[in-house]
């Protein structure tokens, strides 16, 4: 009988550290949401700004932001059309590489010397 | 044929060893106290041929086959249910193999009766692997693991969609729920945190949490039993079998109309807003969650590192040469820690089902939560809810299980980029709930 009555209680404070726990980690999560959505629209609101001020934003622009497809491309086309390797010099040298001889990687013994 | 021949010799060998082990005890190979006849070799004079037939005996007394177990047979053939489950289906190889290795190592039998302390097994005092375990015990491995992981993570795809945090925090309500069950199975508080936290999905902040909750200390006054193993094999072989756990539960929560929806694409994120990620986020969540602050300060410290830009040799130290260290000794003194005398217990049977119940409920949470969230959201904004499944912090095993479920519907609908928020969210989330556990719990 003490043990029907323990069981319940134990699992009564776990339900209620459960509910305590789960809101706190919410909580958190929440107030790290709130915090990049407003930071983002901040940075957003002074690019914004910056831009309007040198003149470089027409007023019917109201989305300044791009999406990280849009930067890719972009990205790329700067590479395509700065480091292209058609630009390369045609000057082709022939180096004649120099080996040093050494016991240790000669294969003359290797070749020659058969033991029967 | 030749395969065959090498198999006879083998097989032949460990029978001969088998044989000659029943000829001089007559006991089937299995563990028997043998203090008597130790301490009879031990006083026996090494002379003649009484001396080398002492040897002989004493020799036999301590190999692995006199001392062998049925225990130790099985955890043998786990590890190597391990390692072959890394091989062939390369699931999470790099911590199923040092762990299956482990496995090995740590069920090796040797003589241990008596109180003698050979100085071999991970639990005997003074022992390399006990040393190496250090780590664990202490929770010093979890937060270096953190630290690479927060050195390889790019938060661009949370910074960019916040609201997707919301889905890594849904999905939390699997350690909370395993709580409960654990209570309702009998393990006392402390243990049933640290049971719970198999259900954020995170091998480091189980293998924290444990090490705090239940390693075999008085904890708040309660006696717990040393989990750390058990706990942490479980969180291990759930992360790597994710792919199998949470597709049917992805199928069996969403409608095929759900899984084609298109999400918007994620800006592109300013490298200032990247750089304040790291430092908001410590600041923030340590203040809430001051238990977390070992992993979470380690976590943005390492990504502070990768995003600063000037530190770029230390952030490479920290997600290369760091983590994979850390990985090989946390990873083998895991698996080592599951000897068969310790491990295979009742309690770890409850905790392997209550793993994979939890992990099922951290999916769930997820993807129900992305539908409720869909309920407030505009059309064009709406969340593909398949993209809560990766709210378990997985990395980035779940964000990848939603790629390919997505794919699976719409070939031209890439998730990944989407499922990457809530799982590395995930792993904030899982890291604030193993802080507040503590906080409760200790």
């Amino acid at each position: 009988m003490h043990l029907i009555f323990q069981i319940p209680e134990l699992i009564l404070e776990g339900g209620i550290i459960a509910v305590i726990g789960y809101t706190i980690v919410f909580t958190a999560l929440l107030i790290l949401y709130y915090t990049f959505l407003y930071l983002g629209k901040v940075l957003a609101w002074k690019t914004r700004r910056r831009l309007a001020q040198a003149g470089k934003l027409s007023n019917q622009e109201t989305e300044i932001e791009v999406t990280g497809e849009e930067a890719a491309a972009i990205a790329l086309a700067i590479f395509l059309c700065r480091d292209l390797h058609d630009d390369e010099s045609d000057v082709i040298t022939i180096k004649r590489v120099s080996k040093v001889y050494s016991p240790w990687s000669s294969k003359i013994y290797g070749i020659h010397t058969f033991s029967r | 044929m030749n395969a065959r021949k090498k198999a006879i010799t083998v097989f032949g060998i460990i029978a001969l060893l088998v044989g000659l082990n029943f000829m001089v005890f007559q006991i089937p190979g299995m563990a028997e106290p043998v203090t008597n006849s130790t301490e009879t070799v031990s006083n026996t004079a090494p002379d003649g041929v009484g001396g080398i037939m002492g040897g002989i005996t004493k020799f036999i007394s301590y190999t692995g086959f006199r001392n062998a177990t049925p225990g130790h047979l099985i955890m043998i053939v786990v590890g190597l249910f391990f390692i072959f489950l890394a091989i062939k289906y390369d699931y999470e190889p790099l911590l199923l193999i040092p762990i299956g290795t482990g496995i090995i190592i740590g069920n090796i039998p040797f003589f241990q009766d008596g109180g003698i302390n050979l100085q071999l097994g991970i639990y005997q005092e003074g022992s390399v692997l006990n040393y190496l375990y250090f780590g664990v015990v202490k929770g010093i491995y979890p937060p270096l693991i953190f630290l690479g992981i927060g050195a390889m993570t790019d938060f661009s795809s949370l910074i960019s969609n916040p609201r997707l945090m919301l889905l890594g925090a849904a999905a939390q309500i699997g350690i909370f729920l395993t709580l409960i069950g654990a209570l309702y199975l009998g393990f006392n508080m402390p243990e049933a945190g640290a049971i719970g936290i198999i259900g954020g999905a995170d091998g480091p902040t189980a293998i924290f949490l444990s090490s705090k909750l239940a390693n075999g200390g008085i904890i708040n006054g309660v006696q717990t039993q040393n989990l750390i193993g058990p706990i942490a094999i479980a969180a291990y072989s759930y992360m790597a079998l994710v792919p199998v756990i949470q597709p049917p539960v992805m199928r069996l929560l969403t409608s095929k109309k759900e899984r084609i929806i298109r999400m918007k694409p994620p800006r592109s994120v300013s490298k200032l807003e990247k750089i304040i990620f790291p430092i908001l986020g410590l600041i923030l969540t340590t203040f809430i969650s001051p238990g977390a602050l070992p992993l979470l300060g380690m976590l943005f410290f390492g990504n502070i590192l990768k995003e600063s830009g000037v530190t770029k040799r230390l952030a490479d130290t920290a997600r290369n040469p760091l983590i994979d260290i850390v990985t090989i000794l946390l990873g083998v003194t895991v698996g080592a820690s599951t000897q068969a005398d310790v491990f295979l217990t009742k309690g770890s049977i409850l905790i392997f089902v209550l793993g994979a119940l939890s992990f099922i409920v951290a999916t769930a949470g997820g993807i129900l939560f992305a539908k409720v969230m869909n309920l407030f959201l505009s059309e064009g904004n709406k969340i593909n809810p398949l993209v809560g499944a990766a709210g378990v912090s997985a990395v980035p095993d779940s964000a990848r299980v939603v790629q390919t479920e997505g794919l699976k519907y719409d070939p031209s609908n890439h998730l990944l980029m989407h499922a990457m928020a809530p799982n590395v969210a995930g792993v904030i989330g899982s890291a604030v709930a193993a802080g507040v556990l503590m906080s409760f719990l200790m």
